[in-house]
């Protein structure tokens, strides 16, 4: 099976008034294609951090990282790739069609396919009555999924979502779950983090529990979470061994 | 190329939606306005001195525009975290480069011409007219140190918060602009390593004098010569692009993440 992602040995330390902050400590981390592989740890674990590097926003102090065997350097590597912030935010002056038609042209789609595409992620976020509206009238949780919506336009082979759901409501939780299935149903890889341990465990294949910047366990959920364990209650004691 | 002018398809669309222009034009208008009608300079508004003090503000207020967008837009992507859905894109650094100062750039000149439109305007309304070939010519090579002018914001901005980009490309531009023409002068006056420093200054700074053409118009001298014309035409081009280079160099390996600019 190919992988999507590959991060071997990968450290990142940043530094603050002199002080070195280990971000992230020599992750390995692989995600196979196809899979909705869940990322979670708690506050300040080095998730985002990890996403960024994948992303080449930031360099990796030691290590490498690949996305389709490609290096995250080039800009290539992005081709294939939907992004969704943490903090989900842009342009405030474009209204949400306009958004999605610059986030297309960037890749270079043009005319009818264009607006095919912006007429189906409008309708796969349910924002089709309010993308002629400026960004700047939208909530937090139609700014995320306007964000989300311009992170698929591209119709991405892999799919990184930094906390998809933060800031939606329940039937926006449950419409991104099924963002991922469909996504998964397509053949597509979906990266994610997230803090609801639930939702993870229900959508993931695959799951990986940072802490610190250290791995702690990665594999299939089935086989990570012990039988007859929530996962809720296992990332608890994994998390305060550490 | 599509992407650099997405780019700058956006740069425009953030511009026009936001106040500064509307306010810069109003103001140009208002001080048109005022010295046609209250004739300030006890001057009689004899045509030669609107046209003087058109000029002046139109140069005046194009150099704050462009300074003002031209700063903006790469450090405002950073602090408003845009610039991480934007980078996530296929997009190499180059590009966006291009496309910020063609957005920009274009800006400015487009809303200089409006600015020489009030001017040719009122003079007309003053019963003066302007020669059509030496008023392009002045409105081609200002727009040509506008380009320079964005392309020396941009530069800064990469490795710049918003703040210190803007006012440093003003002390830049400006002491350009008013210092550089008198440095002969002081010249004159120094010897040995003074004066050698000062002729090295006077060399490596942008001479925005070159671009101006408000005397000549002012004074009804006629046209510049069409070689002189398209020698400042490359001069200009030089700059902007020597700037845009430097711009992409700063920018190329640019890491971003949280609270760099802050
Ligand atoms: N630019 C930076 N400068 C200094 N330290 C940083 C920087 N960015 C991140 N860090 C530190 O790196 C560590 C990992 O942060 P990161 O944002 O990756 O965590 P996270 O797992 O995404 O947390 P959360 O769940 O809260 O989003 C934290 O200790 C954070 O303080
Ligand atoms: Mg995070």
């Amino acid at each position: 099976m190919d992988n999507a992602i590959e991060i071997r040995t990968l450290s990142v330390v940043f530094s603050s008034n002199g002080r070195p902050i280990t971000a992230l400590d020599s992750l390995n981390l692989c995600v196979p294609s196809g899979q909705v592989f869940g990322f979670i740890g708690p506050n300040g674990a080095g998730k985002t951090t990890t996403m960024h590097v994948l992303l080449g926003f930031i360099a990796a102090t030691a290590g490498e990282a690949r996305i389709f065997n490609t290096d995250v350097n080039k800009s290539i590597a992005r081709q294939r790739i939907g992004y969704l912030p943490e903090h989900p935010d842009t342009y405030k002056f474009l209204t949400g069609r306009e958004l999605l038609v610059m986030a297309g042209r960037l890749f270079l789609i043009r005319g009818k396919q264009l607006s095919d595409r912006i007429d189906e992620v409008l309708s796969l976020v349910n924002m089709q009555n309010v993308s002629n509206r400026k960004i700047a009238t939208y909530s937090r949780g139609m700014m995320q999924r306007i964000c989300l919506a311009q992170a698929l336009i591209n119709d991405p082979d892999l799919v990184i979502l930094d906390e998809p759901t933060g800031g939606l409501d329940p039937i926006g939780r449950m419409e991104v779950r099924r963002i991922i299935t469909d996504l998964r149903a397509r053949g597509k890889t979906v990266f994610f983090s997230s803090h609801e341990l639930s939702e993870v465990e229900l959508v993931c294949d695959h799951l990986a529990i940072l802490s610190k910047g250290r791995l702690i366990v990665q594999g299939p959920t089935s086989k990570v979470v012990p039988q007859g364990e929530s996962l809720e209650k296992y990332f608890m004691k994994a998390v305060s061994n550490q | 190329m599509t992407r650099i002018l997405t780019i700058a398809h956006t740069v425009w669309l953030g511009t026009i939606r936001k106040k500064d222009i509307y306010v810069l034009l109003i103001l140009l208008g208002a001080l048109l306005l005022a010295m046609v009608s209250l004739d300030v300079f006890g001057l009689g508004g004899a045509v030669r001195y609107v046209k003087d003090l058109g000029l002046l503000t139109a140069w005046f207020f194009s150099w704050i525009l462009a300074v003002n967008i031209s700063a903006r837009e790469l450090p405002t992507e950073e602090t408003n975290g845009t610039v991480f859905p934007l980078l996530a894109k296929p997009i190499t650094r180059a590009e966006l480069i291009a496309g910020k100062w063609l957005g920009t750039w274009s800006v400015a000149v487009i809303s200089t011409m409006f600015f020489y439109l009030l001017i040719i305007a009122v003079v007309k309304y003053k019963g003066g007219s302007f020669e059509f070939i030496p008023l392009a010519q002045a409105i081609i090579l200002h727009s040509s140190a506008l380009s320079v002018i964005c392309a020396i914001a941009l530069a800064f901005s990469t490795r710049m918060n918003h703040d210190a980009a803007t006012s440093i490309t003003y002390i830049l531009t400006g002491a350009a602009f008013f210092i550089v023409p008198r440095v002969p002068e002081f010249m004159a006056r120094e010897t040995g390593f003074a004066a050698n420093m000062l002729m090295l200054i006077y060399n490596l700074l942008p001479h925005f004098e070159v671009f101006d053409m408000r005397k000549r118009l002012v004074h009804d001298f006629g046209p510049a010569t069409w070689k002189i014309f398209f020698i400042v035409l490359c001069y200009g081009a030089l700059i902007s692009f020597t700037f845009i280079l430097i711009s992409w160099l700063a920018y190329r390996n640019k890491r971003f993440s949280r609270g760099n600019l802050i």
